[in-house]
């Protein structure tokens, strides 16, 4: 009992752990129920979530912004990171290099340009980034015509396909850059500052942090991050196509919720991410298995995300104060006048 | 004990000629209020006749506030009692729609009109019973606005059909005012400062009022730190101090120099230290310009030395707190600082605690924030040793911080301060519900960290504070008026240069918008429109064909169900959220009917009626869970899109006859799309001027007032989401209608662009605007964009594009034109 009670406190602090249980059942149930699922299936849910982990990342960096930033152009830029790529390497390894940086270009002009309308412009996260998304779909749309040919450059290919010992090369890639996320979040200055930021932005301020930085460089990171995901989900899949980009808006955000990473912002758990991510597939390839259509994979999917929410909810009305007072971060005198008369006894 | 006794008897000699023939309407006895171990007020006693006008004075912290909020029922007294007309009443059923019942009502100081809403409107919002929901209601609350204005105000010249936000603040204020005085039945009205914000003539005007309706048997509770006012209006006078009553009694027995020395002058409950000498003359701060103009000379802050911000709340300490912090911008070279500063907060809550995180790291980030970002987070010494410093138990280091009470968090953020080793301190008001033992201990070591060569700023609500600073800045009216230093220093002195020059100058700060600023609004606002313009003149210009009958038929009429979508989007909006799931939704209601509906109709029906509950229900959960609309409605956009897809894989199905023909219908010369949108425009429109449109656009302006009007958040909401359902829903039947066939991905599009017209037609993002002409321009103009590049022999590659780029535009062009009053 009491140890129970030990593991609620350590869960509460680390609610990775939730989405990695939530994987081991999955898995046990279906090793179990049915006799196809192995330990090599399971390495290929992880090659597939993989792609969907790096994503993830990204948002949970703008998700950990605060005041409910999402990023919604992660699918457009991964769609078009996918035909630039077709567009600059041409199949060629010679021209490898300059397609990575191609990806990291394009991921870096679309996060400068989500930073100057969020943080610039003030414009609300979703509005900014789904404007920037139309751009971008126009874009991929002229790419597209432009592409000379499905070819992927072997290399590349090699990478997002391959195997090391049985283990996925994008697999290595990701648990790296998972491993890699942790740190920066947990060790460094900027992980502090982001969390600072995301928790209250009025006190973060007033603590002598500089917000609008911040906030521009998790925008940034989330599109480079999907930028390259695009050029090796686009090696992945030997090629590109039009919306190819677009389930991963929406699983996006549901691995970085499911994974414990707070919507409100402030908190962030990249290892959330990745269990939330390989769950997340989990689910769909399950749904495969058992035969369910199509439309009930998605069903199931939104279903997840709204529980998981409306569960989490709580953490968030006791969160809910210092969240709306970051909405008076623009007018702080006004604001807290307002609050000092309505909250404090005379 | 021998202030009691003075009361008692200040009571019996004021007693006998006011309370004599006069009906008591409320009594106060006994209350208590404790706050942990402060006692806010203590014991005080109140009655309250028909016809008194009792002016209730006191210094900040005095107690008047909590006071007022236990007799408007706001919150209850921890011992007390009170009564209505000689009838007791328990407090455990006493809350703020009782009080309001019972004839009590009060303005509060920070307004709680819905700006977004005509004066009128406002005035129904406060008593909605009476009103009809019949045609010309909106004309009755308006003539009624404008009596009850006029009754208080002669010749205001506010126009009772005006939106709120474009009234002055001190127009606001009459507003309010006459509300509160409008109110049927109503006995008591409190004015919390009613006057800070009008100039000399309308407050002559209220006190006129006041006077009026007093003789006519209504009760007043007038506050006000202007005294004259007081003694001017006031039948009898209340003065508190330290939550007590310090002394009651008839108006005519007062003055201005008794009531400020009743208010001031507690002995010394401060920590006063020996003036050290500064230990080194270095001037960290300097302020100087029009802040100072009054002392005719800058000032400097030095090291080693704690200078106090005194004056009356909102004269303009925090500001200075804030400019000083961020320098430059606003007041040109007023202030300019030589070191770092840092700053301590005492609203901790929303400026201070980083609420996730332990002790410990919150203190550390004060000297993380100035460190390369890139940097490692090393050990965490340097914040163990400053908070041990301030006898914080170092095992709660660990703990999360808000599990310590006020005291210690604000311990807290001063070690934060102490590590980011700022020369430069400035706190703002950080004593703030700390309670005694806590409060000694801080200014000590406030006391030890000013001795240690560092400059502190202190604004505090508490006179008494300042007794602990070496020089005190005296405010009024956004300026420095007195600098008082050493001896000079006493609570009587800060008081009566607050109070001395408390003149009227804050009713000329009113709106100074440029000529500029206001015509980029107005372009904005006239975007949709010119947009539309535009856009069918250049296509009827290229291809005449467009202008006749057919033409724009085949052009409007796939722009009808976005004209749909877009009005369910906006009601949404209005409610300061953004449905992601707006356009699957229409998309199943599409497959929906072309399918169930098709082949069954009782079934199809009821599965429609299904589906647009669940999507009200979405909006409950919502409001109930305080969850993010964003990304529960993505989440239910794939819930919509699965069970298109189960429903119908493949795009297919057909449409029921009874469902086509209201669009296969012709007036011969009006295009019938024209004819539909139009009507759409028109049923948005009569929504929005219902008592129930008021209601939602109120409640996306200004929840805090709408509750305190009584109005229940979760009804609303549902409500909310089923009008935005059931137009969804509509585009939805429209889609099948208009493509005689159902796809499940048909309407997706829809979403982000229902986005872009409600932008486009003006609504706010932050929600309470309703502009549905606007809206509906908006969405024809964006659904034709595709058609006009087609004209231009534009790749419709680039659609997307010029939608995205119509949208930062707007929003760029938005964000520049908005109002920037507030800037920091």
């Amino acid at each position: 009992m009491n140890a129970l009670a030990g593991f609620g406190i350590w869960a509460q602090r680390n609610r990775w752990i939730w989405s990695a249980i939530g994987v081991l059942v999955l898995w046990l149930v279906l090793s179990v129920v049915t006799s196809r699922f192995s330990l090599s299936s399971l390495s290929g849910v992880i090659l597939s979530a993989s792609f969907l982990t790096v994503v993830g990342i990204g948002q949970m960096f703008v998700v950990t912004t605060g005041r409910g930033n999402i990023d919604l152009s992660v699918a457009s830029v991964i769609t078009l990171s996918a035909f630039v790529a077709l567009l600059t390497v041409k199949g060629q390894d010679a021209n490898l290099a300059i397609g990575v940086l191609a990806a990291i270009l394009l991921g870096l002009a679309v996060g400068a340009l989500n930073s100057l309308l969020v943080v610039g412009l003030g414009i609300p996260a979703i509005i900014a980034t789904l404007a920037t998304g139309y751009v971008l779909a126009t874009a991929t749309l002229l790419s597209n015509r432009a592409i000379p040919g499905f070819a992927v450059s072997p290399a590349l290919k090699d990478l997002a396909t391959g195997r090391i010992s049985g283990v996925p090369i994008m697999a290595i890639i990701a648990i790296i850059g998972v491993a890699a996320t942790a740190f920066v979040l947990r060790y460094t200055v900027f992980g502090q500052l982001l969390s600072a930021v995301g928790q209250n932005r009025a006190a973060a301020r007033l603590a002598g942090i500089r917000n609008g930085p911040i906030i521009a460089s998790a925008f940034v990171i989330s599109s480079v991050l999907a930028s390259l995901d695009g050029l090796l989900l686009g090696a992945y899949i030997g090629g590109a196509f039009l919306e190819m980009g677009q389930p991963y808006l929406l699983q996006s955000i549901a691995a970085v919720v499911l994974g414990g990473t707070l919507i409100f912002g402030g908190s962030a758990t990249a290892l959330g991410t990745l269990f939330a991510s390989i769950l997340l597939i989990l689910i769909v390839t399950t749904m495969q298995i058992i035969g369910l259509p199509p439309g009930a994979q998605d069903i199931v999917q939104g279903i997840v995300v709204i529980f998981v929410l409306a569960l989490a909810g709580r953490q968030a009305l006791a969160r809910r104060a210092s969240v709306e007072l970051a909405d008076g971060d623009k007018d702080p005198m006004a604001n807290t006048e307002a609050h000092a008369a309505a909250a404090r006894p005379e | 004990m021998s202030h009691i006794a003075v009361v008692a008897q200040d009571i019996a000699t004021a007693a006998a000629p006011s309370s004599a023939a006069r009906p008591s309407v409320v009594s106060l006895s006994g209350i208590t209020k404790s706050f942990g171990p402060t006692l806010a007020n203590a014991g005080i006693d109140l009655s309250v006749g028909a016809g008194d006008v009792i002016g209730l004075v006191g210094g900040n912290g005095a107690g008047k506030s909590t006071l007022m909020r236990i007799l408007c029922g706001s919150m209850w007294p921890t011992l007390g009692s009170i009564s209505f007309a000689g009838e007791d009443v328990a407090f455990s059923g006493y809350d703020t729609g009782e009080a309001q019942r019972r004839g009590i009502r009060m303005v509060h100081q920070e307004l709680s009109l819905c700006a977004n809403l005509s004066v009128a409107e406002n005035f129904f919002l406060e008593t909605p019973s009476d009103s009809a929901s019949r045609p010309g209601w909106r004309a009755l609350y308006s003539t009624r606005a404008r009596a009850a204005l006029d009754a208080v105000f002669p010749g205001n010249g506010i126009d009772t059909d005006a939106e709120v936000g474009h009234l002055t603040i001190a127009e606001r204020q009459m507003v309010e005012i006459a509300r509160a005085a409008a109110t049927p039945g109503v006995k008591l009205i409190v004015l919390d400062e009613p006057t800070s914000s009008l100039d000399l003539d309308r407050s002559k005007q209220l006190r006129a009022f006041i006077r009026e309706r007093a003789k006519a048997g209504l009760a007043f509770i007038f506050i006000s730190h202007k005294l004259q006012e007081i003694i001017d209006i006031a039948t009898e006078v209340v003065v508190l101090r330290n939550g007590r009553t310090a002394w009651q009694g008839r108006a005519a027995e007062a003055s201005i120099g008794k009531l400020v020395q009743l208010m001031g002058g507690d002995a010394n409950p401060v920590h006063q230290h020996a003036v050290a000498a500064a230990s080194s003359e270095d001037v960290l701060v300097r302020l100087s310009g029009p802040l100072t103009a009054e002392l005719g000379r800058d000032i400097d802050i030095m090291r080693g030395e704690i200078v106090g911000l005194a004056g009356l709340e909102g004269s303009g300490q925090k500001e200075l707190l804030h400019a000083i912090f961020i320098p430059g911008r606003k007041q040109h070279g007023a202030v300019t600082r030589h070191a770092d500063a840092g700053f301590i907060s005492g609203d901790r809550q929303k400026e201070g605690v980083f609420p996730l995180w332990s002790v410990l790291s919150n203190i550390s980030i004060g000297a993380l924030a100035r460190r390369p970002a890139l940097g490692v987070v090393s050990d965490r010494d340097t914040a163990s040793r400053a908070a041990s410093r301030l006898r914080l138990d170092d095992r709660r280091f660990q703990s999360n911080i808000t599990e310590l009470s006020g005291g210690n968090q604000q311990k807290a953020l001063v070690a934060r301060a102490l590590v980011a080793d700022t020369p430069v301190i400035l706190l703002d008001d950080p004593t703030r519900g700390v309670d005694i033992a806590t409060k000694q201990d801080f200014y000590r070591l406030c006391n030890e960290v000013a001795r240690g060569g560092r400059a502190l700023v202190w604004h505090t609500t508490e006179d008494a504070e300042l007794l602990a600073c070496d020089r005190v800045l005296v405010f009024s009216g956004g300026r420095i008026v007195k600098e008082l230093a050493g001896e000079a220093i006493t609570e009587q002195a800060i008081v009566g240069a607050s109070f001395a020059q408390s003149t009227d100058r804050q009713a000329s700060t009113t709106r100074n918008r440029t000529a500029a600023a206001r015509l980029g609004r107005r372009l904005v606002n006239a975007a949709p429109f010119i947009g539309l313009a535009a856009v069918l003149a250049i296509m009827i210009a290229i291809n005449p064909a467009v202008a006749s009958t057919f033409g724009l038929d085949l052009l409007l009429m796939p722009a009808l169900s976005l004209v749909l979508v877009t009005a369910a989007q906006m009601f949404i909006v209005g409610g300061s959220e953004i449905d992601l799931g707006v356009g699957a939704f229409a998309g199943l209601v599409s497959v929906l009917s072309a399918t169930l509906l098709y082949d069954q109709p009782w079934l199809g029906a009821l599965a429609l009626a299904a589906a647009v509950a669940a999507y009200a229900g979405l909006g409950g959960v919502i409001q109930a869970r305080k969850i993010p609309a964003i990304v529960v409605t993505l989440g239910a956009s794939f819930i919509w899109m699965g069970i298109g897809y189960a429903l119908q894989p493949t795009p297919g199905g057909a449409s029921p006859d009874w469902l086509s023909a209201p669009f296969n219908w012709s007036l011969g010369f009006v295009p019938t799309s024209i004819v539909l949108i139009a009507a759409v425009a028109l049923i948005v429109l009569v929504i929005d001027r219902l008592p129930l449109g008021v209601v939602l656009r109120g409640f996306g302006n200004n929840p805090a007032a709408m509750i305190r009007s009584g109005w229940s958040p979760p009804r609303y909401a549902l409500v909310r989401y089923l009008i935005a359902g059931l137009f969804a829903a509509a585009a939805g039947l429209s889609l099948t209608a208009i493509n005689t066939a159902s796809d499940i991905n048909s309407g997706n599009s829809y979403t982000l662009l229902s986005v872009a017209a409600v932008v486009m037609g003006g609504c706010s993002l932050l929600g309470g605007i309703i502009s549905p002409v606007g809206a509906v321009a908006g969405a024809v103009t964006l659904s034709l964009i595709g058609a006009l590049l087609g004209t231009l022999s534009v790749s419709s590659d680039y659609n997307a594009a010029t939608q995205g780029l119509i949208l930062i535009a707007l929003l760029t062009l938005r964000s520049l034109t908005a109002d920037r009053r507030s800037e920091p």
